[in-house]
């Protein structure tokens, strides 16, 4: 008899998010403005475990409720027990607040540790379900990292149960495809990437949840070793709001006119991209600066003013080495009223000037993703990233190639960047599996101790740095769409990687930076970062690293894969995209192919047909269409959103684009504040319109 | 489990009445079980008015909970201020604003019916709210406020006249009407007493009506409000002022003698933070197939008057809603015992119809018949079936039924004589004999709105501030009877006058045939009903938490 226990959490309402929520100063979120609400896919994973229990058809089997949070979470285990929880566990405490996702796992899985042996009588027999991410911290790395502490399965971006002789198999999201799965021990965790069937509220479950005691545990009552500030591997150094789209947001009131942007952007030559991150100067390590009190590459512009203040003050006073400060200096300074820092603030910044020693130590990494013998995009990228970061470090960049037979590929990753190529071949690792595939990285990486590992934030990075960091003790910052070597001399650390950002549905940014770990992890997101050119002319180096693994290092059972069917060029010059609003595949099909045909025949470029993930689910096109988070990310010269309302899991993936054009019936579409031009209207009337109207010329 | 199926008091509807109810009730007995049950997701989402509400209803409410209940930072940002200057205009054309408020005032000095359209020294409030803080006083009571439970049927024992209980909605049925996985038969809520406090129209008071063999001596009559909440600037805002209220009458919608002839008017009042709340109301028995009350809003909004206090504001909230406006001869009744509800169910606020046209406000009725209904419920639980006669007994005493009837005639005459003559007539308010009016879907003509603006009015938008959706797999809750008569006689006709005046944009006729193409926009306003040429539309119970999310509505 299976259990489920159910990771729910409270977050912010973000659909709800209006001007009103931002402070008018600051552009901060308020967040008190906006209502609280359980996290959709947390909902979707409650629906999921019931979904479990029914087709199993055992009716003893419980489903527990556990939230981590403020005594206001304990609103979403009622919601939970209004629908299908027998049982609610409410972790609250003072002492949890500020955590991380490493203390935040950490809490969470001694939680549950406690929850089965206080609630299922010690039974192994049970599954952990939860969202795949949260809509606030948008990171996906609570549930993996709660696996690498527990130690057990973890089958990430379910959409799917099955029962069948008495086990469950699961479907999951995977790269272009999905695939069946099957965990080869229990406890394990399941975590829901799309589960549509809503779970409906019950009149009697609802008042019984209402009036049932709640269960009340603190950090000590579950033993957690890890908790709150002190227990995080990362700290926020600031939050801001993401800058003003350069998208133009222009709306276009007829398909003539649209037709009219489509053919000269197309004609137009193509500008650099510009990828949204933030541009900032390559760093400079201190010992290579030729003014030993040149502090331009703090962290935040305080900082930065600060030091510079500090640094015309000890000019002003004839002051070279900042051994020759002595007291009576300090005071000087300290008496200019144009400062207006604290003598121990002052203290620290004289430290922090001395100091000229990084950090950390070592290499640069990255973590190669392959699929039929070809690296993906975003391991390039990461490339091209890793090596800005190391040259200014003035150190070599490392990749973490891992696999069966995989050795061809080296050479490609040399030819993008790669100083050195670290190659891991074993037959167990054929398939990604995220047990045997972190035993292989943790091993390598323990060897070699970079001081920097990247990941793509792709379905199998984001699972898998969340299961290393956790394991070799570091910090790990997901989804970063700016990477860059700063100094936060203050704190007396040089050289550190700042991480930015997006959370809460992409509406603030913040700058994070690891904290009491040896090395600095983040996944970045597809798209985003700049590849280099391929040169075959560049040397690297490849180091044969041996593991010794068995079939005990995997997981999970791979069932079957399932690859989206034909050929898909999202190198294409256009791509034409296609969501929910496309009512059925009959329509998605009709009107994306006449669009592609004319714009292809007309205007001589390739054309290829994207699709969102609800559209994939909808079946209205293959899930190697997808784009987006879970599916591919794209960065064609001109992007045509049809019936897509713009989900920011879908417009990560289409950031790179140069032109988008949207289409919708929905004025207040949030894809309209997001592309270039837009036209209100039906698909079903603008669509052919514009066809026809391409086609005349 | 079952036994959370039962409860001894169940409101259906947790707007000003059903809460005043559970408050007043909680009050006196801690010990009752009472479940409050609301279709909307979330608190105050489902409640819009103007409004302004009497001081009166809320103290007597109020006064019992906590002395000091006024002093309360609730309080206080509910109801915003007291009405201090009270705007009564009379508007000729798109430029012209003459005040009458001397007219109203005279009236009232000689006790004239239209004399109570006063508004001095009532508080200015939004009713989603004035909800929101109800809601948060009958929780701290210890009462069952549930959102997200819509009932569908009451379960009425034709043989012992007593309501059982009622049937919740069907939860999780696809489009076709076929369960789908997760799916939920509405559950069974079994209770000693049923209290409808569903507000205008309501589904299940419209089914126990029907049911428990209620009649009513004239037709229902209704009206159509639709709002706007429109954030302006500090200078506009302070131009308007906080303390003021304004009805305006004539232009777009009645002018002397070349017409448009339709009642009703505009209103403007202040919502706090820089908002004014722009409203339009109709009667639905206007006469013109191409018309939108939302034009009319419109050309208000286009007056020179409005337009100085709102030009370059930005709506943030919309709305529509009906308004029961029938008045005294509309409540339904026992035929035989007169009792507004019957046996152990009572019909409340503007379930009943309790709105008193020449005020033009239900709302102080509401919280009365909220006051009755619980009082009615502590005298007499353990003899349920004498609850409908006691209440109504109750209603009597608080001088509710009183007022309505100084108001009995007025909507009535007007729709009768029209508004030169009607409104001058209704001074003979209670002497002029009971007429019969024809309900508001037979008085459509072929004829247009002159005034009609030539910009197609934007619904899209207007939906998107009430921030309304549905699940869009659930069946559709707009049912049509007969679509061929759509097709074929009102399409050529009338051009299928739901396309155009659904406030929400739901029907579009598609390729050829009207039809609730949208129903997930719905705003639960229940127009098209009430106002379908042929009574060709029946609005069913979609799932609960579907619907707009008023906040300050």
């Amino acid at each position: 008899m299976s259990h489920y226990i159910v990771l729910v959490k409270q977050v912010p309402d973000v659909s709800q998010i209006t001007d009103n929520a931002f402070d008018p100063k600051t552009g901060n979120l308020i967040r008190t403005r906006l209502p609280s609400v359980i996290n959709e896919l947390d909902a979707q994973a409650l629906a999921f475990a019931h979904h479990m229990k029914t087709i199993s058809g055992d009716t003893d089997g419980k489903v527990i409720a556990l939230t981590m949070g403020p005594p206001m979470a304990a609103e979403v285990l009622r919601y939970s027990l209004g629908r299908c929880a027998d049982t609610a566990v409410l972790l609250t405490d003072r002492a949890l607040g500020g955590a991380d996702t490493v203390a935040t796992a950490n809490p969470l899985a001694h939680a549950t540790q406690k929850i089965c042996t206080e609630l299922l009588g010690g039974s192994n027999d049970y599954y952990i379900i939860s969202g795949m991410q949260s809509v606030d911290g948008d990171t996906a790395q609570v549930p993996a990292q709660m696996a690498e502490e527990l130690n057990i399965p973890c089958v990430p971006y379910a959409t799917e149960a099955h029962y069948k002789n008495g086990q469950f198999t699961f479907t999951r999201i995977i790269s272009g495809g999905s695939q069946q799965v099957q965990p080869l021990s229990k406890p394990a965790i399941v975590t829901i990437a799309k589960y549509e069937h809503p779970l409906f509220a019950s009149f009697a479950r609802t008042r019984k949840g209402n009036q049932m005691d709640l269960i009340q545990w603190g950090a000590d009552d579950v033993k957690a070793t890890a908790v709150g500030v002190t227990g995080s591997k990362t700290r926020v150094i600031r939050v801001f709001p993401p800058g003003k789209t350069t998208r133009k947001c222009q709306q276009v009131e007829s398909t003539k006119e649209l037709a009219k942007i489509i053919v000269t952007n197309l004609a137009q030559n193509s500008d650099p991209k510009d990828t949204g991150a933030e541009q900032s100067p390559d760093y400079i390590l201190p010992k290579k600066r030729a003014d030993k009190l040149d502090r331009r590459y703090e962290g935040t512009v305080k900082e930065m003013n600060d030091f510079n203040l500090l640094a015309e003050k000890l000019k002003e006073l004839n002051i070279t080495d900042i051994a020759e400060v002595n007291e009576k200096a300090k005071e000087k300074i300290l008496a200019d009223k144009s400062i207006s820092f604290h003598k121990k603030t002052l203290d620290d910044m004289l430290n922090g000037l001395a100091l000229s020693k990084p950090e950390y130590s070592g290499e640069v990494w990255v973590m190669a993703e392959h699929a039929e013998n070809n690296i993906n995009d975003a391991t390039f990228e990461l490339i091209g990233k890793a090596r800005e970061l190391a040259d200014s470090l003035c150190t070599v960049v490392g990749v973490v190639l891992v696999g069966d037979q995989v050795k061809s590929m080296a050479g490609d990753l040399i030819a993008a960047g790669a100083g050195k190529v670290y190659l891991i071949e074993d037959s167990v690792l054929k398939n990604f599996d995220p047990h045997s595939y972190r035993t292989a990285v943790c091993d390598v990486f323990n060897k070699y101790q970079p001081q920097i590992v990247l990941y793509g934030a792709t379905p199998q990075g984001r699972v898998l740095a969340p299961m290393v960091s956790y394991r070799v003790g570091c910090g790990l910052t997901a989804d970063c769409t700016g990477l860059d070597i700063r100094d936060s001399s203050r704190k007396g650390q040089i050289a550190i990687l700042m991480q930015t950002r997006p959370a809460l549905g992409g509406n603030i940014m913040a700058t994070i930076c690891t904290k009491d770990s040896s090395c600095q992890m983040a996944t970045a997101r597809p798209g985003v970062m700049k590849r280099l050119e391929a040169d075959a002319n560049r040397k690297g180096q490849m180091i044969e690293h041996s593991i010794e693994l068995t079939e005990s290092d995997l997981s999970l059972t791979i069932i079957s894969t399932e690859k989206g069917q034909g050929n898909v060029n999202f190198d294409s010059g256009v791509i034409i995209s296609g969501g929910k609003g496309m009512q059925n595949q009959e329509t998605f099909n009709r009107l994306l192919s006449s669009l592609c045909g004319s714009i292809r025949n007309q205007l001589d470029v390739t054309v290829e047909q994207g699709a969102t993930r609800t559209a994939v689910e909808q079946g209205f096109a293959e899930r190697i269409h997808q784009v987006g988070q879970t599916g591919t990310a794209v960065g064609p010269k001109l992007y045509v959103a049809i019936g897509i309302s713009g989900a920011i899991q879908h417009m990560i993936g289409v950031a790179n684009t140069e032109c988008i054009i949207a289409i919708n019936t929905d004025p207040n579409a949030p894809i309209f504040k997001q592309c270039d031009y837009y036209i209100v209207g039906n698909a079903e009337q603008v669509v052919p319109e514009l066809a026809e109207t391409i086609k005349a010329g | 489990m079952q036994e959370y199926n039962n409860v001894s008091v169940l409101i259906v509807g947790a707007g000003p009445a059903g809460l005043a109810t559970a408050i007043t009730l909680k009050n006196q007995q801690p010990d009752l079980d009472i479940v409050v049950i609301d279709k909307a997701a979330g608190v105050g989402n489902h409640n819009l008015s103007g409004a302004v509400l009497e001081p009166g209803a809320i103290a007597k409410l109020m006064d019992p909970i906590d002395p000091d209940w006024t002093e309360s930072d609730d309080a206080k940002g509910v109801l915003l201020s007291k009405v201090n200057k009270d705007d009564i205009m009379f508007l000729l054309g798109k430029k012209l604003a003459f005040p009458i408020e001397i007219v109203i005032k005279m009236a009232k000095a000689f006790k004239l019916g239209f004399g109570q359209m006063t508004h001095s020294g009532d508080y200015i409030c939004s009713v989603s709210k004035l909800t929101t803080w109800l809601n948060k006083v009958a929780i701290s009571l210890g009462v069952e406020v549930l959102y997200g439970f819509a009932a569908e049927e009451i379960l009425w024992d034709a043989e012992e006249h007593i309501a059982t209980g009622v049937k919740l909605v069907d939860q999780g049925l696809n489009k076709e009407g076929n369960p789908e996985r997760g799916y939920l038969a509405g559950e069974v809520v079994n209770a000693k007493t049923i209290v409808i406090a569903e507000g205008c129209d309501g589904l299940l008071a419209e089914k126990f009506v029907k049911r428990a063999g209620l009649t009513r001596q004239a037709a229902q009559l209704y009206s159509i409000g639709v709002k706007e909440l429109i954030k302006v600037t500090d200078e506009q805002y302070k131009k308007f002022g906080e303390d003021r209220v304004v009805h305006a009458m004539g232009y777009p919608i009645w002018t002397p003698a070349i017409g448009p002839g339709m009642f009703g008017g505009g209103i403007m009042y202040p919502m706090g933070d820089n908002h004014i709340a722009v409203g339009m109301i109709i009667g639905l028995d206007y006469k013109f197939c191409d018309f939108n009350p939302q034009d009319a809003l419109t050309r208000f909004k286009g007056h020179k008057f409005v337009k100085q206090f709102i030009d370059g504001g930005i709506v943030t909230e919309a709305g529509a809603k009906m308004i029961p406006e029938g008045g005294l001869y509309a409540i339904p009744r026992c035929p035989k015992t007169e009792t507004i509800g019957r046996s152990n169910v009572m019909l409340l606020g503007d379930s009943a119809g309790l709105v008193n046209m020449c005020k033009i406000k239900g709302m102080h009725n509401a919280i009365e018949s909220g006051i009755a209904a619980a009082n009615a419920i502590a005298e007499s639980i353990d003899e349920p079936k004498g609850l409908a006669r006691i209440y109504t007994l109750k209603l009597e005493q608080a001088g509710v039924l009183k007022e309505m009837a100084t108001a009995k005639n007025f909507r009535q005459t007007v729709a009768k004589f029209g508004n030169l003559q009607g409104m001058p007539l209704s001074v003979l308010g209670g002497w002029l004999p009971k007429f019969n009016i024809e309900p508001d879907y037979k008085t459509l003509t072929t004829s247009k709105y002159r005034l009609k603006p030539s910009v197609k009015f934007d619904k899209d938008t207007f939906t998107a501030v009430a921030a309304t959706e549905h699940r869009e797999e659930e069946p559709c809750h707009l049912l049509i009877e007969n679509e061929t008569i759509c097709r074929e006689t009102c399409l050529g006709k009338f051009g299928a006058p739901c396309i155009t005046f659904c406030p929400a944009g739901v029907y579009e006729s598609v390729q050829g045939q009207p039809k609730a193409a949208n129903p997930s926009n719905c705003l639960h306003c229940k127009t098209c009903q009430r106002k379908c040429p042929y009574d060709n539309i029946r609005w069913t119970v979609p799932e609960p938490n579907g619907g707009p999310k008023y906040k300050t509505m």
